[in-house]
């Protein structure tokens, strides 16, 4: 290649820059360095007017690198490699110095000391644009199939959309039926409506699209491959119920001899052994929980085969591994509620008449364990006193600190149906109400206005006295007084939301990060939320955070539109930051193989590592393991890096 | 109160925020987190019998109404159970930030009258609540010494512990600067 000849652009970025660094003492102390053949300023050089300079310059001058001082590279090297592209150059042979985040925002107090980082940043990057090499980007195809995991509202909703715009789908769901939480909620607020019925002929829909294949009662087992080509181990549980059969007659149940607690009514009724969660199903067909099954030969029981007419029930099902082809992968594995027992002052699990919102929910249900009563679990009656206790598990430095989003509405909601339906006095205890959505505040108005007592404070500790009657003890903060409510027949722990007990595995075998608090980590809060670090992998629902249904329906919504804008092309450009190996110097020892996270290389025939450039991240750790220094990092040599180094170790004014 | 409408009133004045630093590098570190929730309240076995709001004392340390925390008697209402501190969502050290509060009373001659009496009769006899005669009798029907091996009979050991309350600063702090010299 011929020589380098360099071009600098310094960037004001208005006064985010210049307010702080001196561009006298900058363009002096950068101009005049080996190799520069321009140098200039210029207050936005990423606007039209600003790229056409840099054009303009490169035919003037014959530059062939480009160093542009400005914002961060995550902010607009897309824009600059474009300009590159235009003036003919090769897109990587452009250096950014971030003279911004890196230096104007966070010395802004001391102006001197900042143009000298600017100046030493800018003569680095000059250093490294003289070796930087020309790459070339490679792409790869993208299978047009996606797996959903987890078919909640939000797995259901993405698992639509795409199937809808002609993509393949497997939904993944762990549990007997898809349908979620949300399948378990008896009315949705701000609007009453039935969640069932808006959940039910959605999960119908997804039931018997062409182009969604439903995997229930499995779990995604491994994943391998990269964006565009994943391979996917999905292990799924045996049912004993052959599911082509079985018609959900219930012949089955009647004869069934156990009861167990039903999980899906959170536990306030029974179910057999054999069972269907709940009459709408999907798929419709019955389940057979082995655990508690008494026996499947004649001797022990068996009496659910004898019954079934259909001949659906087969004892010899069994645990099966299946693999399949995906080019994109959306995660929706939702979230579970907080366990209560957690917060003793409140004597979840102790006393009987203290519960949570979602065993409310399945009593307000008609279809539920209570037929849609509210009832004391210590003696069935119908309370005529109760309770709310908001932010259990929230906002709480002990268990969960952030706000779990949902409990305040379906607080509100509840305590409305119950005050309508029975006149019973409720009162909620609260920190802060957060009614945050379309026409929620509305709601609460509403339910003011139904008689529905609000006090705002957080309540200490409950105390029970006779009867399993509960004295709640909290403080009226805004009359500044202590208040005891004796006599109350039940309290409602208001329980967020908690990231499922798997979630670190789900993290671990999609190769996601989790913020925190242990949800799902998004590739940007703002402008990548439904995307992963892990290209190819979006996040939705609840699984990435706390979230209502109709926040989860959108973020579903945009991860299929994610996968989509992947898939619809049918390949996508990688960026070339891979490990290269010369074969030549390659021993063949397999470190790197071990060492790289993710599993990007292979041995070859020849015995020498291979890398994979859909996988590798270019994270460097091969590079600085191999001994005989046959890995070399794509665009980040040990050259490029060493040559800024010492230009910043040599001394100069 | 004489007059029936009154103008209670926070004005700029009366805000210092010095005063909520003060607490927080005393050790209550957390006490800027506080959402007034109320749970220290309804925990708090000295506000369900007296006039005491734990709430209100840490709004008034955040906001900074260092005069209107230091006089108030309240600030000594308090029983340092520790329930508040235990059951603080936000885990405030509410307790240790009453004490700091009053720490920083008895620095500004903040005192009631009852604590000084008790401090004083501490100087004095090495008991914060000497004997009486009641007590004399009893030790005596008991078969004890009329007075216990304490400061109460070892005249140097009450000399060591007006040493220490003279070095350690609590002498002038009770006595106040009237003292002094003496």
């Amino acid at each position: 290649m011929a020589s380098a000849r360099i071009g600098i652009f310094l960037c004001h970025c208005g006064s985010n820059i210049k307010g702080v660094v001196d561009f006298d003492r900058l363009l002096e102390g950068v101009k005049g360095l080996p190799d520069v053949e321009h140098v200039e300023d210029y207050k936005f050089v990423c606007s039209k007017p600003g790229q056409q300079i840099l054009k303009d310059r490169v035919k003037e001058y014959r530059l062939n690198r480009i160093v542009i001082a400005s914002c961060s590279p995550r902010m607009h090297e897309p824009t600059f490699r474009t300009v590159m592209r235009e003036a003919g150059l090769n897109p990587y042979l452009l250096e950014i110095a971030n003279i911004r985040e890196h230096v104007s925002w966070v010395h802004s107090d001391d102006s001197d000391a900042a143009t000298e980082k600017a100046i030493d940043l800018v003569r680095m990057s000059v250093a490294r644009a003289r070796l930087l090499e020309p790459l070339e980007e490679t792409e790869v195809t993208v299978r047009k199939s996606t797996m959903v995991v987890g078919a909640g509202i939000a797995g259901i909703s993405a698992a639509l959309d795409l199937a809808d715009a002609g993509y393949q789908v497997y939904l993944v769901e762990k549990e007997p039926t898809i349908g979620g939480h949300m399948a378990r909620w008896d009315k949705t607020f701000p609007t009453l409506d039935c969640s069932s019925c808006i959940l039910t002929p959605r999960m119908a829909q997804a039931g018997s699209h062409p182009n969604i294949e439903l995997l229930t009662l499995a779990e995604v087992e491994k994943v391998d491959g990269f964006v565009g080509n994943f391979e996917v181990t999905v292990r799924q549980k045996p049912r004993y119920v052959d599911l082509e059969k079985c018609t959900a007659c219930g012949d089955c149940l009647e004869v069934c001899p156990v009861d167990v607690p039903s999980e899906f009514d959170s536990n306030l009724g029974y179910r057999n052994a054999i069972y269907i969660p709940f009459a709408q199903a999907v798929p419709s067909a019955y389940t057979l929980d082995m655990e508690n099954c008494l026996g499947i030969d004649a001797v022990r029981c068996g009496k659910c085969k004898d019954a079934c007419e259909a001949g659906a029930i087969f004892y010899d099902d069994h645990m099966k591994e299946l693999t399949f082809k995906v080019g994109t992968i959306i995660v929706a594995t939702g979230f579970e509620v907080f366990d209560a027992t957690e917060k003793a002052e409140y004597g979840y699990g102790t006393f009987p008449n203290v519960v949570n919102i979602a065993e409310i929910e399945r009593m307000l249900n008609s279809a539920g364990p209570t037929q849609g009563h509210v009832t004391r679990p210590s003696d069935l009656k119908e309370p005529k006193r109760i309770v709310y206790i908001q932010c259990v598990g929230s906002r709480d430095q002990r268990t969960n600190r952030y706000c779990s989003r949902i409990c305040c509405m379906t607080a509100i909601k509840q305590a409305r149906m119950i005050r309508d339906k029975t006149g019973a006095d409720v009162y909620i205890f609260y920190i802060d109400l957060r009614a945050f959505g379309k026409g929620y505040e509305e709601f609460m108005e509403d339910t003011a206005a139904a008689g529905v007592s609000f006090i705002r404070g957080r309540v200490g500790e409950i105390i029970e006295e006779k009867e399993n009657n509960l004295t709640v003890r909290g403080e009226d903060t805004l009359l500044g007084k202590p208040i005891d409510l004796e006599n109350v027949d039940m309290v409602v722990l208001s329980t967020g939301v908690v990231p499922p007990k798997d979630a670190k595995k789900i993290a671990q075998v999609l190769n996601l990060s989790q913020s925190p608090d242990g949800f799902l980590l998004e590739a940007h809060p703002k402008l990548r939320p439904v995307d992963s670090f892990n290209d190819g992998i979006f996040v939705a629902g609840m699984s990435q955070g706390p979230k209502d249904i109709p926040d989860a329906v959108a973020q579903a919504k945009a991860a299929a539109a994610g996968a989509m804008s992947m898939m619809g092309k049918g390949k996508i450009s990688v960026e070339p930051y891979y490990s290269k190996v010369d074969e030549e110097l390659c021993a063949g020892c397999h470190i790197c193989v071990s060492v790289c996270p993710y599993n990007a290389i292979t041995v070859n025939q020849r015995d020498k590592a291979e890398v994979n450039p859909a996988l590798c991240k270019g994270c460097g750790t091969c590079t600085a393991t191999c001994a005989s220094g046959a890995i070399s990092s794509q665009h980040y040599t040990d050259g490029q890096i060493a040559a800024m180094i010492e230009e910043f170790l040599s001394a100069h004014e | 109160m004489t007059n029936p409408i009154s103008s209670d009133k926070i004005e700029s004045e009366d805000i210092d925020p010095q005063f909520t630093e003060r607490i927080v590098e005393a050790g209550a570190d957390r006490i800027r987190t506080c959402i007034q929730c109320g749970t220290c309240s309804s925990v708090c076995p000295s506000g369900r019998r007296t006039a005491f709001r734990t709430r209100e004392l840490m709004r008034k340390a955040v906001l900074g109404l260092k005069d209107e925390v230091l006089a108030s008697p309240d600030l000594w209402l308090c029983a340092t159970c520790y329930t508040c501190l235990e059951r603080c969502p936000r885990e405030i050290k509410v307790t240790d930030a009453i004490i700091i509060m009053r720490n920083m009373a008895v620095d500004e001659g903040f005192m009631l009258p009852q604590h000084r009496k008790a401090s004083q009769k501490l100087i004095s006899t090495g008991h914060a609540v000497p004997i009486d005669d009641a007590n004399r009798k009893v030790r005596k029907d008991l078969g004890l010494d009329e007075l216990p091996p304490t400061t109460h009979s070892k005249k140097k050991a009450l000399r060591d512990v007006q040493k220490i309350m003279k070095k350690t600063g609590f002498k002038k702090l009770i006595e106040g600067q009237a003292e002094e010299g003496a």
